[in-house]
């Protein structure tokens, strides 16, 4: 009976709703703020998650990096041979990276080395990159660029190469035989890829060592028994695995929780000031109203028919809007000002697209934790002043 | 059309009850205009309450058509007071935000009407009361015979039965009472029943009333 409905009913709560105007524009305002915030919280937590999860599956098992004097030092490569004897180790890679700083521009370049004559780099390079020319890499005097170091390069008039200063102050002019595709932009924009040798060089570093090694295993089980038979072995190297870097995250992440939940804390303390008022009675031009209702003919089902669809109406359309918003927000906008504050403006370099992800159960949540409890707080009061006499009641 | 037997009803304040009604019986045929009166004070009104189902007595019986209001279940006396009874209240108690036309239309609301049927009869209860030009001004801004007017086409516009007024021409002047006396006198030609509480002179010598009950503290005299 009670979902049966009443075009006029309808009408008149939605009238009510226009009459009280300033009052209700205020819960819509305070509940879709609410609700746009938690949302917006929960879903760029929900995106931060999915993309860990997805970039921690690409990491490598373990990273060793070598500490001298509580610096990150090179590693030896001779280093690799030694350890690939540890039971367990499926391969060992050394990697050589680096920064390039450009003075004009005031920026960093992330400068990776690779061996352009192995096969896994050259097919995958030419999947990914744009107006790739491999004999120019292959010789040794090419490099891969993202659309930022292109863009920037440009502007300082290279438009083609790009001459390196190497830490001995000699001059490296380099082709660029290659840009990666636009959509790996944020990824790759600072990256310059370079064959192992030109990296050395220009990173000034010696070509028996490496910046680091990234180790993979056979048995993920068996990862902290080989740690700890490494960092025996040399106990000036650190071990970080896929779990450190996890936890990290995660510090991180839960750290810049604390923030929201602050935000949050003052929001629901607001929305339940709201409940509270509501809950503990209609104001006495309400109250007669009701009365009069009664006394013309409405029963107490018509009065708190009425009364559900005004709050529906009310707290739906601000559920509806604060979800649109969140989704646009998160998802289109990138959350601009949450998205820093919950990641910070470094921490989780390379910097990624918040990939969307619906979860349903967390808009049911939501919708539970706002539409039903606004309902009930507009419905009780109601609900008591009805079942008064309406004699009592227009007194 | 009301028939009360040994209805008795008190209210409690304070420390102290008061008996409003004490042991009153009636019996109003269809069709008849019985005029009731009585100082302030001497029951008029919560009899008329009681008849309206608007209040429970505290015992006896109250029927209205042949139903007992006073033990219906909320949801059919209300649909009862909605389909044959009208109420013109003493303060009009209308609704001060809503236009006269919302005012009128309230009782069919639950009725669930389409919305010509209900612009049709909105229409006729407003014309029958000479307010149908005001329909759309708010009834805070209408003059008190006008809002008497609102009030009374509120109540005739489920085409009531029974019209209970209470002090219908207490916040009138003479001449606007005389206007609603007419208009009284119309809805007995109509065959509606009328049972009308007050303590204006006027109404005591009119030759459509058919009784005159006087009231005092709680009883008929």
């Amino acid at each position: 009976m009670i979902f049966k409905i009443n075009f006029l009913l309808l009408d008149y709560a939605i009238r009510s709703l226009m009459r009280r105007f300033n009052k209700n524009f205020f819960i819509f305002l305070i509940l879709s703020v609410l609700i746009f915030l938690l949302a917006s919280v929960l879903m760029i937590a929900d995106a931060i998650k999915l993309e860990l999860n997805s970039t921690l599956k690409t990491l490598p098992q373990i990273t060793l990096q070598r500490f001298i004097a509580g610096k990150q030092s090179d590693v030896p490569i001779e280093r690799v041979e030694a350890l690939l004897d540890i039971e367990g180790i499926r391969s060992m890679t050394p990697r050589l990276w680096g920064y390039y700083y450009f003075k004009p521009a005031g920026v960093n370049f992330s400068v990776v080395g690779i061996d352009a004559y192995e096969e896994q780099y050259s097919s995958t390079l030419s999947k990914v990159v744009q107006k790739f020319d491999i004999k120019l890499l292959e010789k040794e005097n090419g490099m891969i660029v993202g659309e930022g170091v292109k863009k920037v390069l440009s502007e300082n008039y290279y438009a083609d190469f790009f001459n390196f200063i190497t830490p001995d102050g000699k001059w490296k002019r380099v082709q660029i035989a290659g840009i990666f595709h636009s959509d790996l932009a944020l990824e790759s924009n600072d990256l310059i890829i370079l064959p192992k040798k030109l990296a050395y060089a220009i990173l000034g570093m010696d070509e028996s060592k490496a910046t680091d090694i990234v180790v993979h295993v056979a048995n993920v089980k068996e990862i902290p028994t080989i740690v700890q038979k490494i960092t025996t072995r040399y106990p000036d190297m650190r071990a970080i695995t896929q779990d450190d870097i996890r936890i990290s995250y995660q510090n991180i992440f839960d750290y810049k929780s604390g923030f929201f939940l602050a935000l949050f804390t003052v929001c629901a303390f607001a929305f339940f000031i709201i409940v509270y008022d509501k809950t503990s009675g209609l104001s006495s031009e309400e109250k007669r109203e009701i009365g009069i209702l009664k006394a013309v003919g409405w029963s107490s089902e018509h009065i708190l028919k009425e009364k559900f669809y005004e709050s529906f109406i009310l707290s739906l359309s601000a559920f509806l809007l604060s979800i649109s918003c969140a989704l646009f927000y998160v998802y289109a906008l990138q959350a601009p000002l949450l998205r820093n504050i919950f990641m910070g403006y470094s921490e989780l370099k390379p910097a990624f697209l918040l990939p969307f992800s619906f979860n349903f159960s967390m808009v049911v949540l939501l919708f539970l934790l706002s539409v039903p409890i606004y309902i009930a707080a507009t419905l009780i009061p109601s609900w008591r002043t009805s079942t008064l006499d309406a004699d009592e009641v227009m007194r | 059309m009301i028939f009360l037997k040994d209805v008795c009803k008190s209210f409690v304040q304070g420390d102290e009850t008061i008996d409003a009604l004490a042991n009153i019986s009636l019996h109003v045929k269809r069709g008849e205009c019985v005029v009731l009166k009585g100082m302030s004070g001497s029951g008029k009104s919560t009899l008329l309450s009681l008849i309206a189902g608007l209040a429970q007595p505290n015992s006896g019986e109250v029927s209205v058509d042949g139903r007992e209001i006073s033990k219906l279940p909320e949801l059919f006396s209300a649909q009862l007071r909605r389909q044959k009874i009208g109420f013109i209240f003493q303060k009009f108690h209308l609704i001060p935000h809503l236009s006269a036309l919302e005012n009128v239309i309230a009782p069919l609301i639950p009725e669930n009407l389409s919305l010509s049927r209900l612009d049709e009869k909105a229409k006729s209860a407003m014309e029958q009361c000479g307010i149908a030009h005001k329909a759309q001004m708010r009834v805070n801004r209408l003059s008190g015979g006008e809002q008497q007017r609102v009030a009374i086409a509120r109540a005739l516009v489920n085409e009531p039965l029974l019209i209970l007024a209470d002090e219908p021409t207490a916040n009138l002047d003479e001449k606007l009472s005389r206007e609603l006396i007419a208009q009284f006198e119309r809805l007995k030609r109509q065959g509606i029943t009328q049972l009308i509480a007050t303590h204006d002179p006027l109404f005591f010598d009119l030759g459509f009333v058919d009784r005159v009950l006087e009231i005092k503290n709680g009883e008929f005299l």
